[in-house]
């Protein structure tokens, strides 16, 4: 294990030297800019998606060597629309070609209103709210996250198929929990046993409380939309309260490296999650969890495969565009894009459908993803 | 003042049952106070059960909206009655009463959800867990008593409210994280459970967090504090220092343990799912709206203990342990006794021979310590960040305000209650809002607290300390004239060791003499300990004053040429204004020199620049004429922004998508004048509050704002879905500008494309600012703007001079409200988008500040100034951020040169400290990157602070309106 890890490191060191050497001859230097939330509400997740950016860059450089010398400059967003802005502008200023992200879509909002003026496309890596879609971006504005409408229908699927009647909710009061809570809510039929929005941000929040809640509503299982850290400590309470029901968690938490977040990691165990699922038959997905993994990402981070894809396709956008414009190149390299994340196509407000869901589980500590879900074929697997 | 104002209406109000009868009377202004509650609560009755009344009858307000008002009118209906009952009562029951009211108010709460519900024909169910209710609420008391404890004593003895109190805290938990790392106890945290709590690593990581959480509160009073005492600085410059060394620490610990999380294991025993106290309890199950079928409350059976978990009971008996130690020291030490001297009045300390610099360094270390030794337990149940601090800061206040600043006693009943009610009302509000369609209305938990605060100092001004304390007072006064002189709580040693002898336990008085001995020794080799400490700020001091002195010599310089050259004065109108312009010119030309790539990005970033000059200007004026001229300490000004933003929001939004459509231009006015009302309705509770009661209340304004648009359905528009947020409003001038104006100025600035919409947004900001700020003299001008300056210079003596405060004062904030809140449109327009977060105070309230400081209190140029200032500050330093990562770019070899230093001093200096996984759970790509927004961070709190101690009065300082006087001219 550790051979191959210092292999791949070994590995990524020589592929970045070579590339250096790449731009002695006479490549074009392209700068992309990035937009993360390295101060505010969710700046603990920040190096999770610089880590990946900065594996898709190094990817990207020994994939276009000699042709291209991609550099990222990474601009802080606070997580605030008004910042955001401001950092856009400095990115527009330095001249890049195109800028990833931002992760919250207050960020995204307010930074498109000076790209898309500006000419300068963007692809949101992280941001779900349905305002994303209907954004003024003259066509500028491109996301590699689905909306949570289709994930909260995966998860009403999921949940129905595991026999539950009275399942509790919590989800995290911002874009991305609010926003599958309402969808599931909307989508379940049955009876919700309580539902309950709570902040993320230590120290706001009281695990034990929520879990409290559930118990004492009489539920009999906990839909779970939450980041990894939030997301654990309500596993421990709910463990520590003896809570024996099941636990369904979404893309926050649907993760091996969940158990990370854990100090007691048996609190993990019967943890079934949904994730956007992977290529048909691509190794992408693989690759970069290998590459990240031996680059010493950050841990408990999240959406880092579509930080990677959204880099990714940025840089094949613009390897791939010749003489004509980016936006076009982005929507012709976006169609059924395999990427790390799943396979992506953009629609006409720059926006993935998706291909669907894998359903994982936690059965102890270990993690396998046995069955997958689509809008067409509903649950599939065993 | 107000102390005394208050006495006099009680005693007015006395003899309640000698001259009842005539009291009954029509005349009598209780009955009509009665009969208007009454009418109120009556109102809201049959508004919200028969759809009658005036609320319903106006037929203004759809239907959730209707349901808000009507429910609001019967808080307030309620509210009154109470207010007019604590009216009413005297003595022990008015204290008693004051000590209930969080029950009452819940209870008031209870009565209009019931009516609520009944209303609607919906049905709530409440499940209050007793014990979990209970443990949950000491748990939180303890949390917020980390933090409270420091802040209360340094407040008690020092006379502000320190900020930086929570960032001690933090340094607490990080030397623990540090202690977790090191070589000596990696191990532990790593071994796996073996069923046995090791005590070792919590127990020296907490010893360590109070030496060095205190050291370094230490070295902050010297460095910073200790200066602008010696300046005579007043509470509110030392409350501002506090907040600028808040953010230099925090913005320290972002770059030193970067944004993530991280938890504290003292031995994985401790935080196993299996490692709590499972305690017996009972659930209370409360039925809402559904009067016919069940009952009110039932218990339910067969409820599973409660598991209190191990970590949460070291945390609170940690926090008890603190408390007693420092109430001991307080109360039985040589020390205290100096401590509370210079409390209660520093001069007379001080002549009667007591250290003061002594004592205040004495008292840093002291509260640093606490709360660091609090960090250190905390650190052991949440993930720890940096932020982490400024979550609990704010209830923290709450705490502290609520058991009257600077009282120890107070402030556990405070932590209680707050903690306490922060417990209850998270069930309540989970049944409460799943009934009405919010599921998000638990998070107000967060926010109970405030609310809470608001209402009872509506009530009881001074808080439920000052009332504990006055009933104690009287309690002792009046055993005092029984005879009784002897206190019940206070046994001093000698008296009961005369005691002691007479029962002849020769033996125990030898330990008693014993203890008392090493009691003396103890705290004498402490205070030769913080003496000989006392060479490490020297030591830092000198390598400041290097830095130091180019700083001054910079400043001088500047002020130099101004002052020589030209000979002006910039405290004269036309010096005031030559030193204006030529800032002004300064900083258009470094506007200039921004690099950009193309004209048309070079245009909007003009544009840009200029609006968000327009947006801080105005709101600096805003914070000006509420703190600079009346002398009202706001730390709310983003609540008015907020009111201004939303208000535009909502009613601008599509009607397909929640809004109401209304036209930009309406929709401005509206807000301007709702931020006016809400200015003005402001003024009542908080007029007569001191200083930083009312700071802290506008503080949680802008915070209950915040986390009102996170969980309220009816303040989102913009999605179909009601998704959080407020986006899709129409913009003032779109229309108008894309059909013709934008290609024509795109023309005339050479743009390829039609100029962008932010080049009309920019025009009308500046235009804004400079109508505003044209008004804003002819208004301060007038004699009224003489009155706002004598209420801030001296209330009463204004008061005496026939000017009605509370009038003037609600003048004063409904016009910085209108302000504001026109600010706050502009963010609107400028953000195309509005999301909670756009209210975070670090990137709003605490940059106004700075503004308002670095521009000069009181000088509506100096706020231009200071608010382009901190716009320009931004985008300079965005561009050796954006260096980093391209090597084209001009700064690239500057960022790379910070690294290496930054590198250097983890590694090779720090390295002598910690250990090496100290910093590879950090950096664990093994590069060691200095995080550059942070040190951003760090920059605007030491602005804050330099301005503060080197040029207290801001760059252009307030032109006094009379000239000067002859005693002046002579110097």
């Amino acid at each position: 294990m550790s051979i191959s890890k210092r292999f791949l490191g070994l590995l990524a060191l020589v592929i970045m030297a070579i590339s250096m050497l790449g731009c002695l001859g006479g490549s074009e230097t392209v700068k992309i800019g990035m937009l993360s939330p390295q101060t505010g509400p969710i700046a603990q997740y920040a190096p999770g998606f610089e880590d990946a950016a900065k594996i898709a860059i190094a990817d990207l450089n020994a994939a276009h060597e000699g042709d291209f010398e991609f550099e990222l400059i990474m601009m802080d967003t606070g997580c605030d629309g008004t910042q955001a802005a401001t950092s856009a502008q400095t990115l527009v200023d330095s001249g890049v070609s195109a800028i990833v992200g931002a992760a919250c879509s207050g960020a995204t909002l307010g930074a498109i209103a000076v790209a898309a003026p500006a000419g300068v496309p963007m692809v949101s890596y992280a941001s779900t709210s349905p305002a994303v879609t209907t954004a003024e971006d003259n066509g500028h504005l491109f996301r590699v996250v689905p909306s949570d409408a289709q994930q909260a229908v995966a998860l009403t699927t999921v949940a129905s198929a595991a026999g539950v009647s009275k399942p509790a909710v919590l989800y995290m009061t911002n874009d991305y929990g609010a926003g599958l809570g309402d969808n599931f809510a909307s989508n379940w039929s049955g009876e919700v046993c309580t539902s309950v929005g709570y902040d993320p941000a230590e120290g706001r929040y009281d695990a034990t409380t929520l879990a409290q809640s559930v118990i004492d509503g009489g539920c009999d299982s906990v839909l779970l939309m939450s980041y990894a850290t939030d997301g654990a400590a309500i596993m421990e309470a709910l463990s520590a309260q003896g809570f024996d029901g099941s636990v369904f968690g979404a893309d926050g938490v649907a993760d091996a490296t969940f158990t990370d977040s854990f100090t007691d990691a048996s609190a993990v165990d019967g943890l079934i999650a949904t994730r956007p699922r992977p290529g048909e038959d691509s190794s992408a997905k693989g690759d970069f969890e290998a590459a990240y993994a031996a680059a010493g990402g950050a841990d408990g981070a999240i959406y880092t495969g579509e930080t990677y894809d959204a880099v990714s396709i940025i840089g094949a956008a613009i390897a791939g565009k010749g003489d004509g414009s980016i936006i076009d190149s982005l929507k012709s390299v976006g169609v059924n894009y395999v990427g790390a994340s799943g396979t992506h196509t953009f629609d006409a407000s720059g926006d993935v459908l998706g291909t669907g869901y894998e359903v994982c589980q936690f059965a102890g500590n270990d993690f396998s993803c046995p069955r997958t879900w689509t809008a067409d074929e509903g649950l599939s697997g065993n | 003042m107000p102390l005394v104002l208050e006495r006099i209406s009680v005693e007015k109000k006395g003899n309640v049952v000698q001259d009842l009868p005539k009291r009954l009377t029509l005349n009598n202004p209780i009955l009509h106070k009665l009969l208007i509650c009454l009418l109120v609560i009556v109102d809201a009755y049959l508004g919200l059960i028969y759809g009658v009344g005036i609320i319903r009858w106006s037929n203004l307000f759809r239907n959730d909206i209707a349901l808000l008002l009507l429910a609001g009118e019967m808080f307030i209906g309620g509210m009154l009655f109470l207010r007019l009952i604590l009216s009413q009562a005297q003595g022990i029951i008015r204290t008693v009463a004051l000590v209930m009211i969080p029950l009452l108010v819940i209870v008031i709460g209870l009565i209009i959800v019931e009516v609520l519900l009944t209303g609607l024909g919906r049905v709530a169910t409440i499940n209050l867990n007793l014990s979990a209710i209970g443990l949950s609420g000491l748990y939180w008391a303890a949390v917020y008593l980390t933090i409270g404890i420091g802040l209360t004593l340094t407040y008690k003895v020092q006379g502000f409210a320190n900020f930086a109190q929570a960032e001690m805290m933090l340094i607490g938990s990080y030397v623990a994280l540090i202690m977790m790392w090191s070589d000596k106890f990696s191990f532990l945290s790593e071994a796996p459970t073996d069923g046995v709590l090791n005590w070792e690593l919590l127990l020296w990581s907490s010893i360590f967090a109070f030496v060095i959480a205190g050291l370094a509160g230490y070295l902050i009073d010297r460095l910073v504090y200790r200066k602008l005492r010696n300046r005579n600085a007043t509470f509110q410059v030392m409350m501002i220092a506090s907040l600028g060394v808040s953010m230099v620490v925090r913005a320290l610990l972002f770059v030193r343990f970067s944004a993530n999380n991280f938890r504290f294991v003292p031995d994985k025993d401790w935080r196993l799912t299996t490692s709590v106290i499972e305690t017996p309890t009972q659930t209370l199950q409360i039925h809402l709206g559904d009067r016919l079928s069940g009952g009110f409350i039932e218990t339910v059976q067969n409820v599973a203990p409660f598991g209190f978990s191990f970590s949460k009971v070291t945390l609170v008996v940690g926090v008890i342990a603190c408390l007693v130690f420092v109430l001991g020291i307080l109360y039985k030490t040589r020390l205290g006794r100096q401590m509370r001297a210079v409390g209660d009045n520093p001069g007379l300390a001080a002549s009667s021979g007591i250290n003061l610099e002594g004592i205040y360094g004495k008292t840093s270390f002291l509260s640093a310590g606490t709360a660091g030794l609090g960090g250190a337990f905390l650190a052991a149940i949440l993930p720890i960040n940096p932020m982490l601090g400024l979550a609990l800061l704010l209830p923290a206040f709450a705490v502290i305000v609520l058991g009257t600043i600077g009282s120890i006693a107070g402030v556990i009943f405070g932590a209680l209650i707050v903690g306490l009610l922060r417990a209850l009302s998270e069930p309540l509000l989970i049944g409460v809002g799943n009934s009405l369609d919010r599921p998000t209305a638990s998070g107000f938990a967060e926010v109970v607290p405030f609310v809470f605060l608001v209402g009872l100092l509506l009530l009881a001004p001074r808080g439920i300390g000052a009332a504990l304390q006055e009933w104690n007072i009287k309690r002792i006064r009046k055993r005092v004239t029984a005879g009784r002189t002897k206190y019940l709580f206070r046994p001093s040693i000698p008296s009961l060791r005369n005691n002691l002898d007479r029962l002849g336990l020769v033996q125990i008085q030898y330990v008693f003499t014993y203890v008392s001995k090493v009691r003396t020794v103890i705290w004498f080799l402490l205070d030769r300990i913080t003496y000989s400490l006392s060479w490490i700020p020297t030591g830092v001091g000198f390598s400041l004053q290097f830095a130091r002195t180019g700083i001054q010599a910079g400043i001088r310089f500047v002020f130099r040429i101004s002052r020589f050259k030209w000979n002006i004065d910039p405290e004269t109108q036309k010096g005031s204004w030559i030193l204006f312009i030529v800032l002004m010119v300064i900083l258009i030309c470094i506007v200039w020199l921004l690099p950009s790539v193309t004209a048309l990005t070079k245009t909007m970033q003009i544009a840009r620049i200029a609006t968000l000059l327009g947006i801080f200007g105005l709101a600096s004026f805003a914070l000006n004429l509420h703190t600079g001229i009346t002398g009202m300490t706001n730390f709310g000004v983003i609540f008015f922004i907020g009111i201004g933003a939303v208000t535009v929001g909502i009613l601008c939004a599509p009607i397909a998508t929640n809004g109401y459509g209304w036209s930009p231009l309406a929709a401005t006015l509206v807000a301007v004048t709702v931020s006016a009302i809400a200015g003005w309705l402001l003024a009542y509770p908080t007029a007569r509050l001191r200083m930083d009661y009312f700071a802290i209340v506008t503080i949680s304004l802008g915070e209950m704002l915040r986390i009102s648009l996170q969980a309220e359905p009816l303040l989102r528009a913009g999605t179909v879905t009601s998704a959080i947020g407020i986006s899709q409003y129409s913009m003032p001038l779109e229309k108008w500008w894309s059909s013709g104006p934008s290609s024509y100025v795109g023309n005339l600035l050479g743009l390829p494309v039609p100029a962008p919409y932010v080049v009309l947004l920019a025009g009308i900001a500046i235009t804004s600012l400079v109508g505003v700020w044209l008004l804003l003299d002819t208004v301060l001008s007038s004699p009224w703007g003489r009155i706002l300056r004598s209420i801030r210079e001296d209330e009463v003596v204004s008061q005496h001079h026939g000017h009605n405060i509370l009038i003037q004062k609600a003048a004063s904030l409904a016009l910085g409200a209108a302000i504001a809140a026109l600010a706050g449109a502009l963010w609107a327009w400028l953000n195309t988008n509005i999301w909670p977060d756009f209210m975070n105070p670090v990137r709003t309230t605490f940059l106004i500040w700075a503004a308002y400081i670095v521009g000069g209190r009181g000088n509506n140029k100096g706020m231009i100034v200071g608010a382009f200032v901190i716009v320009i500050v931004e985008f300079l330093f965005n561009i050796l951020v954006a260096s980093r990562g391209a090597t084209s770019m001009p700064l690239h070899g500057v960022t790379n040169y910070a690294d290496s230093i930054f590198s250097w001093l983890m590694v090779n200096v720090g390295g002598l400290i910690w250990s090496s996984k100290s910093l590879t759970e950090i950096f664990p790509r093994g590069e060691i990157l200095l995080s550059l927004p942070h040190v951003k961070l760090a920059l605007v709190g030491l602005v804050i602070i330099i301005a503060l101690i080197a040029a207290s009065k801001g760059l252009l300082p307030e032109v006094p309106s009379r000239p000067n006087r002859i005693k002046k001219t002579e110097k």
